[in-house]
């Protein structure tokens, strides 16, 4: 018996709008006021900007909704739209006042507490004098180091799933019974509690500038992620150890915000001189560490200029592997060689003339 | 001490001392921590590369891994005191504590002593470096005679013995650096990670390419050799290598008469008549050179 013979010419029909139905991101109905989705939920949708670069456009709502944005309506940050459809967008200021109320001090929410201290942190556009940096452009911006998890690229099968513990989850709900409610708060303080990235996530993301060749002549740096690399925190990174120090851990001062971190030269900075001993011997780390040990450095570098003593230490090595190990693979080679004619010699030919 | 005999006899083949058990278990121990400590020590050293992860994992990962490098270097630094300590007291108790009974002790006899232990390098090894070089580039068709110990073999002990003190030094240092850097500035941990991984990168290519293939696959030992499992060298490799102790040795052992030919391209050993070799090396033939299959194939003149 065929389905058609049983449902008559609307059977089709009738299962496509139960399957549409059942297939429908459930916020279809809630937070997509504007109804964006109504173009925005087609995956394909994208467009080739004026550089040349494809940009997806499309949102998928789950991703959303699940992120720590996932109350805040599309007109929310994209303040510039006010009609559909819409010209293209501006990128979006994440220092907008957005249209959620922040529940401690009943205030609209905004990011502008961080851009306060990221302009007073040793990646403020202005030096201290108030005075434009030179390449002002390269200082990092909030979208430099933070994205969404919408705009991550598409992969959606992965290794390391951040995942939410379900047995956390059944705690909250001993006390609370609306589900949408225990999401949002759970996803609210687990990010903000847990490392949300690896070590080697947050190396590569600070190597996006500070191992960028250009960008480290420009502004006479290290290339400090390189080092990092060299050190054994960034071996153990590599191999993909989440408990050893990355960047943040010795850059950014204990109990502070990570827009808190300051010049080498800045007393305020947890690597200046002073302070360098108290960060390698927490109780985490080396307790007991003299202040000596936190002399090691950490972003030594094979150069010449900068640190002569470690470039002529190194090359010492090179020098003795290879004129070890050169003259025994020749010897070796030639053993190869000769074996193949054990009795030739060119004296022996002469003799014979 | 169990005595070895300088020649043994097997199936009718004549096979040469070499090292003794405690020698054979000493080389067991070194090889086995060298291997273990190569394979979880050169994931660090190339943390970056694809297959870092799997063998740092294989070795029970971040955690574990450590515990491995620094038990395994741990057990050969105390091989490594013991091998000195031990080579030191038998040349003491052996050479030198007679010599102060005879009551000949001073400076010049000691250093007379020293000198002539077998691994020194001498004005031999020079000589059979160029002779070698000579032989290698076809200059001539006569090898050099070996002594009981080879330049190779010279080398071989003295590189891993460099080597040990230098990585197994820094290698200390590493792992206390906390103590270390009570006395010592945070400068020289740098150092210390260079010296500790790149010399261990010369030890590792040193031994797994220049001393495997002269002990295991070269054409004349290959798939295996066997001295460092039974102490005992075949007639064939002795002749091939150490001509001159062998000479010797067959000698001193009233063998004079069954001494074999020097192996193909030999000089002739002057110092001593050979009875049973009539012709001169040149005209050596591939019959002679029966363990040699490439030898055989090879061109003859």
């Amino acid at each position: 018996m065929s389905l058609k013979s049983r449902f008559g010419p609307f059977g089709h029909i009738g299962i496509l709008v139960l399957l549409t139905i059942y297939f429908m991101p459930s916020s279809v109905f809630g937070a997509d006021a504007g109804n964006c989705l109504v173009c925005h939920k087609f995956p394909g949708l994208s467009r080739v900007g004026e550089n040349g670069e494809m940009r997806l456009l499309y949102v998928n709502e789950e991703i959303h909704n699940k992120g720590v944005h996932g109350s805040v309506k599309c007109e929310g940050c994209h303040t510039d739209i006010t009609k559909i459809p819409h010209d293209p967008a501006k990128p979006v200021d994440c220092l907008v006042l957005c249209h959620i109320i922040e529940p401690t001090s009943e205030q609209k929410f905004s990011h502008k507490s961080v851009a306060t201290s990221l302009e007073d942190s040793v990646h403020s556009k202005k030096d201290k004098d108030g005075k434009e940096k030179p390449f002002s452009e390269d200082m990092p911006t909030c979208k430099d180091c933070h994205d969404d998890p919408m705009f991550r690229p598409l992969a959606f099968v992965k290794k390391v799933r951040p995942g939410v513990a379900e047995d956390a989850l059944g705690r909250c709900r001993v006390c609370h019974s609306k589900e949408a409610f225990i999401d949002k708060f759970y996803n609210h303080i687990t990010t903000r509690l847990h490392k949300s990235r690896s070590p080697l996530n947050i190396a590569e993301a600070c190597a996006r500038c500070h191992d960028d060749p250009k960008l480290v002549a420009r502004h006479n740096l290290s290339r400090a992620a390189g080092s990092y690399g060299q050190t054994f925190h960034g071996k153990a990174a590599n191999l993909l150890d989440e408990s050893v120090p990355d960047c943040l851990d010795c850059h950014v001062p204990k109990g502070k915000s990570v827009h808190q971190m300051y010049k080498n030269e800045d007393s305020r900075a947890t690597t200046h001189k002073e302070n360098r001993g108290q960060i390698c011997n927490s109780v985490d780390c080396h307790p007991g560490a003299s202040k000596k040990f936190s002399n090691y450095q950490v972003h030594a570098e094979f150069d010449k200029g900068k640190n002569p003593v470690i470039y002529w230490f190194t090359t010492f090595f090179i020098i003795l592997t290879g004129g070890t190990l050169l003259p025994l693979m020749a010897i070796l080679f030639l053993d190869l060689l000769r074996r193949l004619f054990p009795n030739a010699s060119f004296r022996r030919r002469k003799e014979k003339q | 001490m169990k005595r070895y005999p300088t020649i043994k006899i097997e199936n009718g083949k004549k096979y040469f001392f070499r090292f003794d058990l405690d020698q054979r278990i000493q080389h067991i121990i070194l090889a086995a921590t060298v291997i273990i400590l190569v394979l979880t020590g050169m994931p660090l050293k190339f943390s970056e590369t694809s297959w870092a992860p799997y063998l740092n994992t294989f070795f029970g990962g971040s955690k574990m891994s450590p515990m491995i490098h620094k038990v395994t270097g741990a057990i050969m630094l105390i091989l490594f005191a013991y091998h000195v300590i031990r080579v030191v007291s038998q040349i003491v108790s052996k050479q030198i504590f007679p010599l102060k009974k005879e009551g000949k002790m001073n400076i010049g006899e000691v250093t007379t002593i020293l000198i002539k232990q077998p691994m020194i390098p001498n004005l031999k090894d020079a000589k059979d470096i160029i002779g070698l070089m000579k032989y290698l580039l076809y200059f001539t068709t006569v090898r050099p005679d070996g002594d009981e110990f080879t330049w190779k073999e010279k080398f071989d002990y003295w590189a891993p013995f460099w080597g040990m003190f230098v990585i197994g030094l820094t290698g200390l240092v590493i792992w206390n650096k906390v103590l270390a850097t009570q006395i010592i500035p945070g400068e020289l941990i740098n150092l210390c990670l260079i010296a500790h991984s790149d010399e261990a990168l010369l030890a590792a290519l040193f031994l797994f390419i220049w001393h495997w293939y002269n002990v295991h696959f070269s054409t004349s030992v290959f798939p295996m050799g066997t001295v460092f499992l039974t102490g005992y060298l075949s007639e064939e490799l002795m002749v091939e290598e150490h001509y001159e102790h062998y000479v010797r040795v067959m000698t001193k052992e009233g063998l004079a008469h069954e001494i074999l030919p020097p192996h193909g391209g030999h000089k002739p050993f002057c110092d001593k008549p050979l009875p049973d070799k009539p012709d001169s090396p040149s005209t050596t033939t591939a019959a002679e050179q029966p363990n040699d299959t490439l030898q055989q194939g090879g061109l003859s003149s």
